[in-house]
């Protein structure tokens, strides 16, 4: 019976754009430049990617401080089969990586070819887009850093 | 109202603008939420509740923005909730964080309205080819311009009425700081020569897009006591507040009066006790984004006859210095960030209440409605405020 009901395909397409503030805007700004930048939290701790209000206690965060390109799998996931739209050709693991200097981890991937080459614990680095333009992409994945931390 | 009162006794607002280019938007609903808190007399901590409203989330493609709020609005560990009934969410979302002292559930509620207008283009986001639904191909003014055109049919009144309106508002617009549309050149003659946009809407007859949100601190009888102890202004009591809707097309609906802003309005005036608004109201904010529906919302909530609503304004009653101010903010024709334009009428209606809204102050308001109205005409939201408390 459903086959007969009328069905009509709808494909949206609508421009949008975004204002960042002073503080996700001078992340992206930093991405194009090479250089990943946290925040400093309440508690003294810092926040990558960074946030604009304190995530406990609600205060403007200000203090921007510069984190390292290498840091720490906290943990993963394996993707093993291509897909269209992944971000690397597969197989491949999504990780959470906390960089140095940073208290926070972020979802990455990391370009590793077997479950053999990646644990928690392991040491990772940014491998940069050729051309950065301002956005999380320009961290193109991240790979082994060579030795365990 | 049930059995708890309940006052606004803070109110914040950013300064309207066409693109808001240097905030983030949760940094545009913070400044609007704390500037609310400092007129309170209060900080974050003294907050139970937050209660936000925003347009269709097609307007600004921010999908589910309460979901990552929290820590901008220091709601973190409270109940934050979003409300949404397209242009009237602004006077929904506060009567909904109303309810929640009215109940007796909490003291202190902090309410937002917001949108940031630049990020996309809200004229046509609701105008998607969607199949099998109805479209609004035209855009809102194309959409209401055929009901400006029966109005005045149905009121034989003469054309030039909604120019006068306009020419108000935003002469009016000129005394309030936060008002996005300053035209200190704005003339009868300028607006009746501006393009015919939806005939007989003129472009100067039509609302701004605007970047910008409004915020309320809504407290208890004790609230609202020890906040006038400390800041030394007035809180505005609620006294009535209503919400009605319909559907946007029906058999015998009438879209020119509809029947749910009369609903709405009798409502509203029977909790606050109003038997004869013209003579008891003080002053209105009134939810106009097309100059022709000040006359026709003077008719719908009871101002005048049907048929009539235009004599009040021709003759001038209307005006910051008439009987019946209507918009002295400089309203949504000078105004219109979208999600916040409702809650920008309760609002004004409250600072009218309060004294304090500086230069378009209306001497002696004690009792003010604040009205909005979304969707196709089928949403309405009022409340009426008092300098007495109920």
């Amino acid at each position: 019976m459903t086959d007969d009901l009328l069905h009509a395909p709808l494909t949206i397409e609508f421009g949008f754009n975004r204002t960042t503030g002073p503080v996700v805007g001078a992340f992206y700004t930093g991405l194009r430049e090479g250089k990943v930048l946290g925040i400093k939290g309440a508690d003294g701790r810092v926040v990558c990617p960074p946030v604009e209000y304190d995530p406990t206690t609600g205060a403007p965060l200000t203090e921007m401080v510069e984190v390292g390109t290498e840091g720490t799998v906290t943990t993963w996931s394996w993707v093993p089969t291509d897909r269209e739209g992944q971000v690397l050709p597969a197989p491949y693991a999504l990780a959470l990586v906390q960089l140095d200097g940073a208290d926070t981890a972020m979802l990455h991937v990391v370009d590793v070819s077997s479950t053999d080459q990646i644990s928690t614990g392991d040491r990772v680095k940014i491998r940069w887009a050729d051309e950065r333009q301002g956005l999380l992409t320009d961290i193109a994945c991240f790979e082994p850093a060579g030795g365990a931390a | 109202m049930g059995a708890n009162r309940v006052a606004v006794i803070g109110c914040g607002q950013t300064k309207y603008t066409a693109i808001r280019g240097d905030v983030s938007m949760p940094g545009l609903i913070r400044e609007a939420a704390y500037r609310a808190l400092d007129d309170a007399g209060l900080t974050m901590d003294d907050i139970d509740a937050v209660v936000i409203g925003k347009a269709p989330d097609f307007f600004e493609g921010m999908m589910m923005p309460e979901t990552y709020l929290a820590e901008a609005l220091g709601a973190v560990g409270k109940p934050l909730f979003r409300v949404h009934t397209a242009g009237s969410v602004g006077g929904s979302t506060a009567i909904v964080a109303a309810s929640h002292v009215e109940a007796g559930v909490h003291e202190r509620v902090l309410t937002i309205g917001w949108q940031q207008q630049s990020v996309s283009e809200a004229m046509w986001a609701l105008s998607f080819p969607i199949p099998f639904q109805q479209q609004l191909v035209a855009g809102a003014g194309g959409y209401f311009a055929p009901f400006i055109r029966e109005y005045m049919r149905r009121s034989g009144a003469p054309d030039d009425i909604g120019i006068l309106v306009a020419l108000k508002d935003r002469v009016n617009a000129l005394k309030n700081p936060y008002a996005h549309l300053h035209e200190p050149e704005i003339s009868y003659d300028s607006i009746k020569e501006s393009f015919m946009l939806w005939e007989p809407i003129r472009y100067s007859e039509t609302c701004p897009s605007s970047d910008g949100a409004f915020a309320m601190v809504l407290g208890s009888e004790k609230a609202a006591e020890q906040a006038q102890a400390a800041t030394g202004v007035r809180p505005a009591w609620i006294i009535g507040t209503s919400m009605k809707s319909e559907p946007a097309t029906a058999n015998g609906r009438d879209q020119i009066t509809p029947q749910a802003g009369k609903d709405c309005a009798a409502d509203v005036y029977r909790q606050a006790g109003i038997t004869n608004p013209l003579e008891q109201i003080d002053m209105v904010e009134m939810y106009v984004p097309f100059s022709w529906y000040e006359p026709m919302w003077l008719e719908n909530l009871g101002f005048a006859a049907e048929g009539e609503g235009w004599k009040l304004t021709e003759k001038g009653t209307t005006q910051m210095d008439g009987q019946l101010p209507v918009n002295c903010s400089g309203g949504v024709l000078s105004t219109n960030p979208i999600g916040a334009s409702g809650m920008i009428r309760f609002g004004e209606a409250a600072m009218q209440v309060r004294g304090q809204a500086g230069d378009h102050q209306v001497d002696g308001v004690n009792t003010a409605l604040g009205h909005a109205y979304g969707g196709a005409a089928q949403f309405f939201a009022m409340w009426v405020v008092s300098a007495e408390k109920p």
